[in-house]
């Protein structure tokens, strides 16, 4: 009975009622947008770095990821390449060779960071096929050369153009060779289209006196979730001799970014309870001293404060829940379609492909985010209530039923 | 010889009133028997909703002490007064006072509620006694659907419903008509010689102090006669 007195104390005034459960929905709508854009805007961020380069999982010698040189390849890879084949939830992997280096044109020179792939397999790997805006992928041409739409630009190249790659080979002499541009690409970070070239692992292997030797092997998992796992298992079958990292251990700093957001956003969520707070306490207290009389009469008929205080509590309790129902439901009808239509900022383009997230960010709602918003808000409601709900309770019944 | 229900030694009550001390009662001595259809009559200003609100264990008086069948109510907590006024009391009030978020049936369920009786036993309980007076057809109506005779009855069920040993009435029929207020009356009485209810009320309406088995009159906080 108490559960229903609460409930229809609180349309006693309607107005006053819906107003608050209206900033509520408002508040929580804010919330699950500002939550699931910005878990969008990393998402990409992490994603695209993932499929431009990085990959789940990467297969190193020892120290190579400090010093990337030729010195430090894998010179027994097909130990490696038996090992990875018998992992289970491995989805892809590929071989690569990789040197910094220098790509010159007949009129321009750019440090670079040399990619040596197998086409068919890097295709699986990376977004580097679905970014190409001229030309062709890579084929199996001894001199083919792919190289980004910015570097192509600063060097003053196009498609069909020659460019000299030049890097350090493994003996310590420099190793050169022509190629022919055959694509150009155009990812989602400005930066690494400035920066990266890709060739036939063979033509990289030649031109680097590398034999067969690699520098990596990069591997795309089944499930994000296992990737720590798969890890541990990599590393008992290879003896523990090679470097394994994840894309945790490859970017710490987004990976650092994404987990600092997570933890952001319970400041948000805060700054929105604190202005929260002070609606619905504002509210309780005109509920309470609207029926000062009301309680008067309920103490005096033997009603006992601490069912008086649970009345208060549970109709503030109830408006944050009817305002988080409606601000859930609301909230999930706007971020519904955007989870698929995305938000263009191609307004801000220059600053979203420094960051490397893409022009449109689909908003991504996580678990822990929907039962933050979900919880919250009634959560707070009850704080709110409880310097309403001692007023009442300190009331005298004498005074109160006398009230006017 | 009837048992004394309610026992008041040398009660004196003074009460601020914008700072200004005011003396409601001036040693009040006063003993309630079982079953009495007792009014306490006066002037405005006299002391009798005062006295009330002391025999109903809402105040504390200033000197002196209530026994409720010999317990002395100044030695019990706020939360023991109550539970007395729960299981031993029942107020009527002159607005009525009905909880207007409840119809009529839920408000004389609700002190059954507080006592922590089912909700089946509670329907039939509030039932029956809706059907003894007479207001059966308004058990799903709220306190704003209905006349104040109406609300005042549907509290007298309240009252009554957790068969207190004592119903205390602060002018109940003030603001009803005569002849509702009669009905009302008419009601009280009856409930007291069938289920021998103690009635104090406190009044100053001339067809209350004509139904009085007791009439005590109040002058500046003194019992005149």
């Amino acid at each position: 009975m108490l559960v229903k007195i609460a409930w229809r104390n609180l349309w006693r005034n309607k107005r006053r009622s819906v107003i608050v459960i209206l900033s509520v929905t408002v508040g929580l709508i804010a919330t699950i947008l500002t939550d699931t854009l910005s878990m969008g805007f990393l998402a990409q961020m992490l994603n695209n770095q993932i499929r431009s380069s990085i990959a789940h999982i990467q297969i190193h010698k020892k120290g190579f990821n400090d010093n990337k040189t030729v010195q430090n390849s894998i010179s027994n890879p097909q130990f490696v390449e038996n090992e990875i084949k018998q992992v289970k939830g491995i989805e892809h992997y590929s071989v690569r060779v990789i040197s910094y280096g220098l790509l010159s044109s007949a009129t321009a020179s750019s440090g670079i960071m040399i990619y040596g792939i197998i086409p068919e397999q890097e295709q699986f790997i990376t977004d580097i096929k679905q970014s190409i805006v001229k030309g062709k992928y890579l084929g199996n041409g001894r001199h083919e050369i792919i190289i980004g739409t910015e570097l192509a630009k600063k060097l003053g190249v196009g498609l069909g153009d020659k460019v000299v790659a030049m890097a350090t080979a493994l003996g310590g002499d420099i190793g050169s060779d022509v190629f022919r541009i055959v694509g150009l690409y155009k990812t989602f970070s400005s930066d690494f289209d400035k920066s990266t070239m890709f060739i036939p692992i063979q033509s990289a292997q030649t031109m680097l006196n590398l034999g067969n030797r690699v520098s990596e092997f990069a591997i795309i998992v089944n499930d994000t979730r296992q990737v720590d796992n798969i890890k541990r298992k990599l590393i008992d079958k290879l003896d523990g001799k090679y470097e394994v990292l994840t894309y945790k251990d490859l970017i710490p700093l987004l990976i650092m970014q994404l987990d600092l957001f997570k933890q952001s956003m319970l400041v948000f969520y805060f700054i929105i309870g604190l202005a929260l707070i002070f609606g619905i306490t504002n509210t309780m207290l005109m509920a309470v001293f609207e029926r000062i009389n009301e309680f008067g009469v309920l103490m005096a008929i033997g009603m006992k404060n601490s069912r008086i205080f649970s009345m208060i509590i549970l109709e503030a309790l109830f408006l944050g829940l009817v305002g988080t129902v409606f601000g859930m439901i609301a909230g999930m009808l706007i971020y519904w379609p955007l989870s698929y239509s995305g938000i263009n900022l191609s307004m801000f383009s220059d600053s979203l492909s420094a960051w490397g997230t893409g022009n449109i960010i689909y908003p991504v709602l996580y678990m822990e985010g929907t039962l933050n918003a979900l919880f919250i808000v009634p959560f707070i409601s009850v704080i709110a209530a409880i310097y309403p709900a001692i007023k009442a309770i300190r009331l005298e019944p004498i005074y109160a039923i006398r009230y006017i | 010889m009837a048992s004394e229900l309610i026992r008041v030694e040398n009660l004196e009550k003074i009460y601020q009133d914008n700072g200004v001390p005011v003396q409601a009662l001036r040693g009040i001595n006063l003993t309630v028997n079982k079953g009495e259809f007792l009014v306490i009559a006066g002037p405005s200003g006299s002391g009798k909703t005062t006295l009330l609100n002391l025999l109903g264990a809402l105040d504390k008086p200033t000197v002196g002490k209530v026994f409720l069948e010999n317990e002395d109510l100044s030695l019990k907590s706020k939360s023991e007064l109550s539970s007395l006024r729960l299981n031993r009391m029942g107020f009527i009030f002159q607005a009525y006072n009905l909880i207007p978020v409840l119809t009529a049936m839920e408000n004389i369920e609700f002190s059954m509620m507080l006592l922590g009786i089912t909700e089946k036993e509670r329907r039939k309980k509030a039932l029956e006694l809706m059907d003894e007076l007479g207001i059966k057809e308004l058990a799903n109506k709220r306190p704003n659907e209905m006349s104040g005779g109406q609300q005042q009855r549907v509290a007298v069920a309240r009252a009554m419903v957790n068969n207190p040993s004592i119903i205390l009435a602060d002018e109940p029929t003030a603001n009803l008509d005569s002849t509702t207020g009669g009905l009302l009356l008419d009601l009280m009485q009856q409930m007291n010689k069938e289920k021998n209810i103690t009635f104090i009320f406190s009044s100053h309406d001339k067809q209350v102090m004509d139904r009085a088995g007791r009439l005590i009159i109040l002058k500046d906080g003194k019992i005149a006669e």
